[in-house]
């Protein structure tokens, strides 16, 4: 049932980062089916022996339906692989697959329950103004809060490989900017600016050159605020080790050899300078993206076939379905159909053409095409033919590993 | 089509990545624009997507004029934050040593919410700003972050000024902020999505959480690119026999059409008939979710057909020609 396996230069690289790597990153703008594609990646990681978790952000029903859930939650779930081996062949390697998505507000209140010193702290905590603004998942909450959940899956030592779906464009590269920003939050300096500064007294705070700019801010955000402010740096300071110590590991997790990137996009012109830009960036961050997966190709439409087809046998054809359709009214759903097929060929011209220019950027070999699909991905044959796309699947995966 | 957004001084555009939103947003702009109205396209800090639709790279927070009547500019998070603090801090000079302050500047980066509130906050200067009496602006249009953070940073300022309790000039203005915000006389809050399962329930989700968080509707729905019919719906059964026949007669033509080799002269009328097929359930596909969108948000929706231009300005023209009434393009119903 499985498309036949493309037997392209490319697949063997993915298939051996798939084999090797510990975490993939999916980057990439939105609406090109970036969630979805993470989904069909770590089947094919988990089919061929890994332990794979996929942590998603935003996924539709539909995709976790797909994988035989009612809904993904803050916490992993396995899936069942049965169906999938049986569908392909392919015999059970020990991988497993699970899926989860992230729920910020959750995540961010079980690490405050776990690291809280005491039951005081925590309630406290929790009647905080400020913390109730963070924890309401305020801008950036969802980044801090997938790196806290990524630590945990990576140092966990149950998974083999992590593969992490990010929030599309702005927020993917905050994403990989966070692990430095976490830790500044919390900055050691900034705590010691807002800590009542118990030792010298109320002279060694006014001649603190701190203080100075807190006395403006509590002018232009008022006293309470700055209160609330003190009280919540006074109760967290005990968060502030934890997350600069787990901010630095993570970028040191980011920066390791099995770590990769992948640039999900689609081919459309627009999302394409999209994936430019995050390779760019990529780069500015001393980071490379290992694959570009372009999603939704168009098929190759040709605008010659036009040419190529006889009208006269089409409308035949046409004909042979309605006996009772007049010549004129057969001959106008022709012209139709052709000049919809027309305007799909320049589309699918388009498409090549804005994956060739990607191509003189980034190397063919870093390409791989998934067509587009005629349907929703909604079910799990569906998921198995878009990871066929990304790399095949060897006839026995594990026979082939021992070879290699 | 414009109709509801006609009296709306301040119109947020919102919507899921990759739904079009920006496009929208810019063609929207230039179809007010178009009808005379003094109109200000703004950008919330982003990767611009104007430089491909108006032809142009803002820099810094003054709106460059594009036309007669159509301003844009991309707030920066950076600039925002400098000029409301330069308005909020007595003198310039002090405002310049908190900006300069390593620490501070740290802090505020780091902070959660202090971006949306100053970039809210330049906002209202230009909502305010008046030229001999008169608004400066007849219309703000402004593209807001993906419709999940949208609600979150359209509340920013009433959260903001519950944590301060009302007090201090910040918080005064943020409760301004809130109440241009959450006046649906004045703003408009217009969602464009795409005719595909998560935008569409995100659509449905964002009206509830409008209602329910700031206490306003929904304006307008927008769907974009909603694909047309490539046949008429009483040609259905001569098309589909004509497709059994091929399929029939080609065996493997699905997976023929995703080949990158070059292909075979011989396959083109399959080739014809697949992508028509594959036309054919994109359309249906489509008016599936429109169902699903008319019948679970409670607003006015409009349609709008996909374009294939490659050039970004050429698809805000005819977007924004469509939003202006002129249904030209749909008069052929394969105008692509």
């Amino acid at each position: 049932m499985t498309a036949s396996p493309r037997s392209d230069a490319n697949a063997a690289p993915l298939r051996h980062l798939l084999d090797s790597g510990r975490l993939i990153v999916c980057v990439g703008p939105g609406g090109v089916g970036k969630t979805t594609t993470s989904a069909a990646v770590g089947l094919r990681a988990a089919m061929a022996g890994r332990k794979t978790i996929v942590m998603t952000i935003d996924p539709a029903r539909r995709l976790a339906n797909s994988l035989g859930l009612d809904d993904l939650t803050n916490d992993p779930q396995q899936i069942d692989l049965t169906e999938a081996l049986k569908l392909t062949g392919n015999k059970d390697n020990g991988g497993e697959l699970w899926a989860m998505m992230l729920d910020s507000e959750k995540t961010f209140n079980d690490l405050v329950d776990r690291l809280a010193p005491d039951k005081g702290a925590l309630k406290r905590a929790k009647e905080n103004n400020i913390f109730r603004l963070l924890s309401s998942a305020l801008h950036g909450m969802q980044e801090y809060m997938a790196l806290e959940k990524l630590h945990d899956l990576y140092t966990g030592g149950y998974f083999d490989l992590v593969i992490l779906d990010t929030p599309p464009t702005k927020n993917a590269l905050e994403f990989l900017e966070t692990p430095g920003r976490a830790s500044t939050f919390f900055d050691e300096r900034i705590i010691k600016w807002f800590l009542p500064n118990r030792k010298s007294g109320l002279l060694g705070r006014v001649f603190n050159p701190g203080s100075i700019v807190l006395g403006l801010i509590s002018k232009v955000l008022g006293e309470s605020f700055v209160n609330d402010l003190v009280e919540f740096f006074d109760t967290f300071h005990y968060l502030q080790e934890t997350l600069q110590q787990r901010g630095e590991l993570i970028e040191f997790i980011l920066r390791d050899p099995l770590t990769h990137f992948f640039i999900i996009t689609s081919a459309d012109p627009r999302r394409i300078k999209e994936a430019v830009y995050f390779h760019e960036k990529l780069g500015q961050l001393e980071q490379r993206a290992d694959f570009f997966i372009i999603n939704r190709v168009i098929p190759r439409f040709h605008p010659e076939d036009i040419a190529a087809i006889e009208d006269a046998d089409l409308d035949t054809l046409l004909r042979e379905a309605d006996h009772g359709a007049s010549a004129e009214h057969i001959s106008g759903l022709r012209q139709r159909l052709e000049t919809h097929y027309l305007q799909l060929a320049k589309l699918a011209i388009r498409d090549r053409e804005a994956i060739a220019s990607l191509a003189t950027k980034v190397g063919q070999e870093a390409l791989r095409l998934i067509p587009l699909l005629g349907e929703d991905v909604h079910n799990l044959t569906h998921l198995l033919k878009l990871s066929d796309f990304i790399t095949p699947l060897e006839p026995d995966a594990r026979v082939a590993t021992a070879k290699g | 089509m414009l109709d509801p957004l006609l009296d709306k001084r301040l119109i947020f555009v919102t919507g899921k990545g990759g739904v079009g939103k920006s496009t929208v947003t810019a063609a929207l702009g230039k179809a007010l624009a178009s009808r005379g109205k003094r109109t200000l396209v703004l950008e919330t800090d982003t990767f611009s997507a104007m430089e491909d639709l108006y032809g142009y790279e803002g820099t810094g927070l003054e709106p460059v004029k594009l036309s007669e009547t159509l301003y844009a500019s991309n707030l920066l998070a950076e600039d925002c934050f400098v000029a409301t603090l330069t308005r909020f801090v007595p003198g310039e000079r002090v405002a310049r040593a908190v900006i300069n302050n390593r620490v501070a500047r740290v802090f505020f980066k780091a902070a959660p919410s202090v971006n949306e509130v100053t970039i809210l906050d330049q906002i209202r200067v230009f909502y305010e700003a008046e030229d001999q009496g008169n608004p400066r602006y007849d219309h703000i249009v402004v593209d807001l972050p993906a419709s999940g953070h949208a609600v979150t940073f359209l509340n920013v300022p009433a959260t903001m000024n519950g944590m301060m309790r009302g007090i201090g000039p910040i918080a005064k203005m943020t409760a301004q902020v809130a109440a241009i915000i959450n006046d649906p006389e004045q703003t408009a809050i217009a969602a464009v999505c795409l005719p595909e399962e998560m935008p569409v329930n995100e659509t449905i989700e964002l009206a509830s959480n409008l209602k329910g968080v700031l206490g306003r509707p929904l304006t307008l729905a927008i769907a974009n690119m909603v694909h047309r019919a490539p046949l008429h719906d009483d040609d259905r059964p001569i098309f589909d026999a004509l497709l059994a026949r091929v399929r029939a007669s080609t065996p493997g033509t699905s997976s023929l059409l995703f080949d990158e080799e070059p292909t075979d002269e011989s396959d083109a009328l399959a080739r014809l008939v697949e992508g028509n097929a594959l036309a054919l359930g994109w359309h249906d596909r489509d008016q599936r979710y429109l169902g699903e969108l008319r019948s679970h948000v409670d607003a006015p929706i409009i349609e709008l057909p996909i374009f294939y231009e490659t050039s970004g300005d050429d698809v805000v023209a005819r977007v924004a020609r469509q939003l202006g009434g002129d249904s030209s393009s749909l008069d052929h119903p394969l105008a692509i």
